[in-house]
């Protein structure tokens, strides 16, 4: 979805607000916020307040605070805002279940070719939008049209769908069609991709790959979604921007209908904690400067409060390379070094977080035990640094600057200012601490500008590739650090076509382990929603680690 | 025409302007208000400005094992999030608020504000039609934005043009904040000079239709002497009033750059930053501290400002009965 | 008087264009670029300059503003570049009525107080009563924002349960009440003060001096000069707080959960959305140079010795 940033471009500023008035929850603006929730480990997803109390009501509403979604087009998605609720209104050929497996949603099965290149996707019968109308292999040909035509202005189309046949060519201009679509019947759709890439599916569940219904979108190209008529478990049946989103149970949903009637999502902003109390919300997140008073087992709602794993996120300093003093690995290793993770995840931040020991998160598809970062170690590092080709000159160390996006307030530098503290203190290294202001930030960014910087990573889809490939390729355009490793860079070409799974997966924790020795990253947490009020009469609300459709499994009892 | 009474109360007037800001000086100090007043600012200001010589702690002095306590001996105004001492950031971010509004108001409210006001206001026809056309033009900008574009385009230069300075000058420049300061202040400054100059313009069309002013330019005092001596004494009252409220308005502005990220940067403590950061429900049930005691120090600062304002106001202009 | 008017009003599609040209410029060259911010973080720079290419955002800057002017002039302010589908007529219109409303229900309160507030001060120049009440308003100015609001929220709307928690009802409804009062008694000092401040000056003049040796009563000299003399800073105030009156802080907006402009600005602000800044440069200004206009033209009718355009009257 983005660095955890560009949520707050958008969003995030209501979102804070949304949670405990205006002090932000955790290090990263985007928490404390309503929206992905953290999941237990591995794979199952917690359900809150699962386990009996009460007898289960039929329909119900559940009510949340939430903000203008920045679009509801899934093919111009780019935020996590505008996806989480696009997710229950629309789909696609596969989906995330709760176990964060890729499951069927319309295409009830599919065959892969030997190569690897060839997906032959079946439609399941049920499958119908809103309206009632079926769901043809035709009208996900022509959503992946759509997806892909330049007028559409999909900004990470390339991302997502660029794998198939054709559709470089397309958006260039040069092709008027995807050729490596092919309509075989009704029901039966063939795509072709242009190498065997077992994270292909997965990354078919984002929504820019989710089927919209031509004559929906044809009749009006400019408004359609304030109507929208997709194959999701929810209809939107209504959106007043600004102030409210209602979401109602689509009877015909081919996954089975959801348990709640109806989800209304409250945009117009306010405290969450406030309106949490007085019964105008059923969730609401907690902010840093809530949590101690509510892990008060004498807190009268402290029995109302979840925890869970954190999402599938890594925030992180990204040191640049080339530029020295950071050129040395000894340095950057002794910068890894010198940082009480725990003492800051625990004291500064409440627990919000979990200090990341790799890259991946626990839980993530690739996660491995036995991939080792760096522990804190203030004798060690400190003697790196002397052994560096700096360590005969450290009073004239050349200086380095961190650059942190503009932050809105919230306690954004909160950590980064333990961090410099830590690094002056075991390290006697001074560094100049530097926001700029988001849009500047983003465009210095990729320029590469930067000699460090703090930012953060959400996985879009459950595979490795979406973070070992996309940020530590040497081409990538998404790698800011200038992180050039040969070595790296072929064992992730491997990856990319190896069609075993546990013999990609060790490929992956081999690179990850290379890439944590070079250390051009300071990893610091995995952060995200942990802590979550739920009032003690919702049931199933799923706290996952990704985004995915979970609102039909949540209902209310009379408790 | 004048008659005769009125004669000798101008030439009283005129006389005593000389003396007039003696005289209202010694007004303001014989009062108990504008004594009180004038010592609580010169001991907010005076420990912000020897900030480094009064607090007994550094501003950043981190001990995470102290986090969040409330008042204390040796913390008297408890801890925050990071185990700092409150009171030793609160003096620092006094001397921060200090330097930005003292700055930006000199530079923008009251010299070019008042300056613009009085040429406007006094010479009237196409200078005050350019100033209050131009007055509007900057006026009408989006405050925000433009300050935005400003810091965000002039800062990085401006840093890097200072950091090559800083090995000859030799003291740490930046990370002293004047760079920030600097900026800031030159971009609120833009912002801020024609509410002055239209409030001070209003003041002169008034004043300046005056019998006594007219009696100077009939004796043939200098247009500037006229300024000076009898028309801008009389405009001092609202000016004034304006110049302590435009004090709250430029420590709002600097409250919210730091909110967006591009005012006084970490860990230079600001007591906007303070104030934003715990400005919250939450806070107030958690750890009022942490909100209170920046909150109460702006307060009683800007009131006590404020207040000064006026018992200066009263001392220029006392009842005359 | 018809033909000043008029050539004030002259000005004001001068001042746009000169206004709107700065902002669109700064919005091609500055730094920040919306498609780029709407991407998120797959940065992938041929789909952003495509995407550009098409939108025409690559154009010579003049080419781009005849188109803009062209369709601002039907009407037609653009779409939102951050919320792609909205236009951005509508994402205003009603957001400035409400911070407009609301605007007026702080002002209301601010002036309905603190004009007669301030005269009792003046009139009571140098006593107990006249200390305590500037003393009184201003502890309202002083203290800042994150503090009243989250305070009156927890007093009325947790504990005492008595005022809503969040969002809009229109004017006259219980939602008005706490941010109203948050914005509104800042404003009550400033006024209080102000017109005390002018009071005295104009009490002090020698022209009351020779109105009260004519022998008029105490409160006619009061209501016919002083009143009317004393305002003028304060009318130069609320010209002012006209001109933003559709424009509301973001901040308390936050805070009670009110749909106003303010989130929706800063929030364009960053994201550097063009059609939406423009047009609130432009809505603004407007607002600005109509309400400084109708200041100018309300100044002689209280002192009728200032003419209009502030020439001296015979």
């Amino acid at each position: 979805m983005g660095w955890k940033t560009l949520p707050l471009a958008f969003g995030l500023l209501f979102l804070v607000a949304a949670c405990s008035g205006s002090s932000g929850s955790s290090e990263t603006t985007d928490s404390g916020s309503d929206s992905p929730e953290p999941t237990a480990s591995s794979s199952a997803s917690d359900s809150s307040s699962s386990t009996g109390g009460g007898t289960p009501l039929e329909g119900g509403r559940f009510v949340r605070l939430f903000v203008d979604p920045p679009t509801l087009d899934p093919h111009l998605t780019t935020d996590a805002t505008s996806a989480q609720i696009i997710v229950e209104v629309f789909g696609g050929l596969v989906t995330i279940d709760k176990d964060l497996n890729v499951v069927a949603d319309l295409a009830e099965s599919w065959d892969v070719s030997d190569d690897g290149r060839v997906y032959t996707f079946r439609i399941r019968p049920d499958a119908t939008f809103h309206d009632g109308k079926p769901v043809t292999a035709e009208d996900v040909r022509w959503s992946l049209e759509r997806a892909t035509n330049p007028l559409t202005e999909s900004p990470n189309v390339d991302q997502y769908l660029g794998d198939i046949v054709g559709v470089e060519a397309k958006i260039a201009g040069d092709a008027l069609e995807i050729s490596g679509v092919k309509v075989i019947n009704e029901r039966t759709i063939e795509i072709t991709i242009d190498g065997s890439k077992s994270f292909f599916l997965a990354k078919l569940t984002y929504p820019t790959a989710f089927v919209l219904d031509k004559e929906n979108v044809e009749a009006s190209p400019k408004n359609w979604f304030r109507k929208p008529n997709g194959t999701g478990p929810f209809r939107m049946t209504e959106y007043k921007v600004g102030e409210t989103l209602v979401l109602s149970r689509h009877e015909g949903y081919h996954l089975g209908p959801a348990k709640i009637a109806e989800v209304e999502m409250i945009l117009s902003g306010g405290t969450s904690m406030l309106m949490y109390e007085n019964d105008e919300i059923d969730i609401a997140g907690v902010g840093l400067a809530d949590i101690d008073r509510l892990q008060d087992p004498n807190n009268s709602l402290n029995a109302e409060l979840h925890q869970a794993a954190p999402q599938f996120s890594v925030q992180y300093i990204g040191l640049n390379v080339n530029e020295p003093p950071l050129d040395d690995v000894k340095v950057r290793r002794a910068l890894n070094l010198a940082i009480d993770k725990r003492e800051i995840a625990t004291i500064v931040l409440g627990d919000q977080v979990v200090p990341a020991t790799g890259i991946l998160p626990p839980g993530f598809p690739g996660f491995s035990e036995s991939v080792s970062g760096y522990k804190f170690d203030p004798e060690k590092a400190l003697q790196l640094l002397k052994e560096s080709k700096y360590g005969n000159d450290l009073d004239n160390l050349p200086p380095i600057t961190i650059t942190t996006p503009g932050s809105f307030g919230a306690n954004v530098s909160l950590d980064m200012e333990v961090v410099l503290a830590m690094w002056e203190k075991n390290l006697g290294i001074k560094t100049e601490f530097q926001q700029t202001e988001f849009a500047t930030f983003l465009k210095d960014l990729n320029k590469r500008r930067f000699q460090m910087f703090d930012i953060g990573w959400i996985a879009d889809y459950p595979d490795p590739e979406n973070f070992l490939d996309i940020l530590f390729y040497s081409d990538s355009s998404n790698n800011h650090t200038n992180y050039n490793n040969p070595v790296v860079d072929s064992l992730l070409e491997q990856a990319r076509v190896e069609t075993d799974e546990t013999k990609r997966f060790l490929i992956y924790n081999e690179v990850e382990q290379t890439i944590l020795d070079d250390a051009p990253w300071i990893p610091l947490w995995y952060s995200g929603e942990r802590y979550l009020l739920i009032k003690p009469n919702v049931k199933d609300y799923l706290q996952t680690p990704l985004i995915i459709p979970k609102l039909r499994h949540v209902y209310l009892t009379d408790e | 025409m004048l008659s005769n009474e009125a004669q000798p109360a101008i030439a009283l007037r005129h006389a005593s302007s000389r003396n007039y800001w003696a005289i209202s000086l010694r007004r303001l100090l014989r009062k108990k208000v504008g004594v009180a007043c004038l010592t609580i600012i010169l001991l907010m200001y005076g420990s912000g400005v020897l900030a480094s010589m009064v607090t007994p702690y550094g501003y950043n002095d981190q001990d995470l094992s102290i986090t969040k306590q409330g008042p204390s001996i040796s913390h008297p105004f408890g801890t925050d999030r990071l185990g700092r001492d409150i009171l030793t950031r609160i003096i620092y971010g006094l001397r921060t608020t200090v330097i930005i509004t003292v700055v930006t108001l000199v530079t923008g409210s009251l010299a070019l504000g008042i300056t613009m006001g009085l040429l406007a206001g006094y010479f009237g026809k196409w200078i005050d039609t350019l100033v209050m056309r131009v007055g509007e033009v900057t006026s009408a900008f989006p405050e925000i934005f433009l300050v935005l574009i400003i810091i965000s385009t002039l800062k990085p230069p401006i840093t890097d043009w200072v950091r090559g300075i800083e090995e000859t000058v030799g003291i740490d420049i930046i990370r002293l904040g004047v760079v920030d300061y600097f900026v800031l202040s030159l971009a609120l400054a833009i912002f801020s000079w024609f509410g002055m100059a239209r409030l001070v313009r209003g003041q002169v069309l008034q004043a300046r239709e005056n019998q006594y002013v007219e009696a100077a330019r009939a004796i043939g005092a200098s247009t500037p002497r006229i300024l000076t001596k009898h028309v801008l004494p009389n405009v001092m009252g609202p000016v004034i009033v304006m110049v302590s409220a435009g004090l709250a308005g430029v420590a709002g502005s600097e409250i919210f750059l730091s909110f967006l990220g591009i005012g006084i940067q970490p860990p230079t403590p600001s007591l906007g930053l303070m104030i934003f950061q715990n400005g919250s429900i939450s806070v107030l049930r958690s750890d009022p501290h942490l909100l209170l005691f920046p909150v109460l120090t702006l307060s009683l600062l800007l009131f006590t400002f404020n207040l000064l304002g006026d018992a200066v106001n009263d001392a220029f202009n006392p009842r005359a009965r | 008087m018809g033909t000043y008017v008029i050539r004030r009003l002259a000005w004001l599609p001068v001042i746009l264009l000169i206004i709107s040209f700065i902002t669109f410029v700064m919005g091609r060259f500055g730094p920040g670029d919306p498609i780029e911010i709407r991407a998120g973080q797959y940065n992938n720079e041929e789909s952003i300059e495509r995407i550009r290419e098409q939108r025409g955002l690559n154009d010579n800057i003049f080419v781009q503003y005849g188109r803009y002017l062209k369709n601002v002039t039907r009407g037609d302010f653009g779409d939102s570049i951050a919320l792609p589908g909205r236009t951005v007529g509508e994402l205003l219109k009603k957001k400035m009525w409400v911070s407009a409303q609301l605007n007026i229900a702080a002002l209301f309160l601010s002036v309905s107080i603190g004009i007669p507030l301030g005269l009792f001060a003046a009139l009571r120049q140098g006593t107990f009563w006249d200390t305590s009440t500037v003393a009184f308003t201003l502890l309202g100015q002083s203290i800042p924002v994150f503090l009243t609001a989250p305070l009156l929220l927890l007093v009325f709307a947790s504990w005492l349960d008595i005022l809503p928690t969040h969002d809009w009802g229109g004017l006259f409804s219980t939602h008005t009440i706490l941010p109203a009062i948050v914005m509104g008694v800042p404003g009550i000092a400033i006024i209080t003060r102000l017109t005390r401040a002018s009071t005295l000056e104009v009490i002090s003049q020698d022209y009351i001096r020779t109105a009260r040796s004519k022998g008029l009563s105490e409160t006619t000299v009061q209501r016919r000069h002083v009143l009317r003399n004393a305002m003028i800073p304060v009318i130069t105030m609320l010209g002012f707080s006209l001109a933003g009156i559709a424009f509301t802080s973001f901040i308390v907006e936050r805070y009670f959960g009110i749909p106003g402009i303010g989130d929706l600005f800063i929030s364009s602000i960053f994201a550097r959305d063009y059609p939406i800044i423009n047009a609130i440069v432009i809505i603004g200004t407007t607002m600005f140079v109509l309400a400084n206009l109708i200041v100018d033209l309300i100044y002689p009718w209280l002192d009728p010795r200032i003419r209009l355009g502030g020439a001296h009257a015979e």
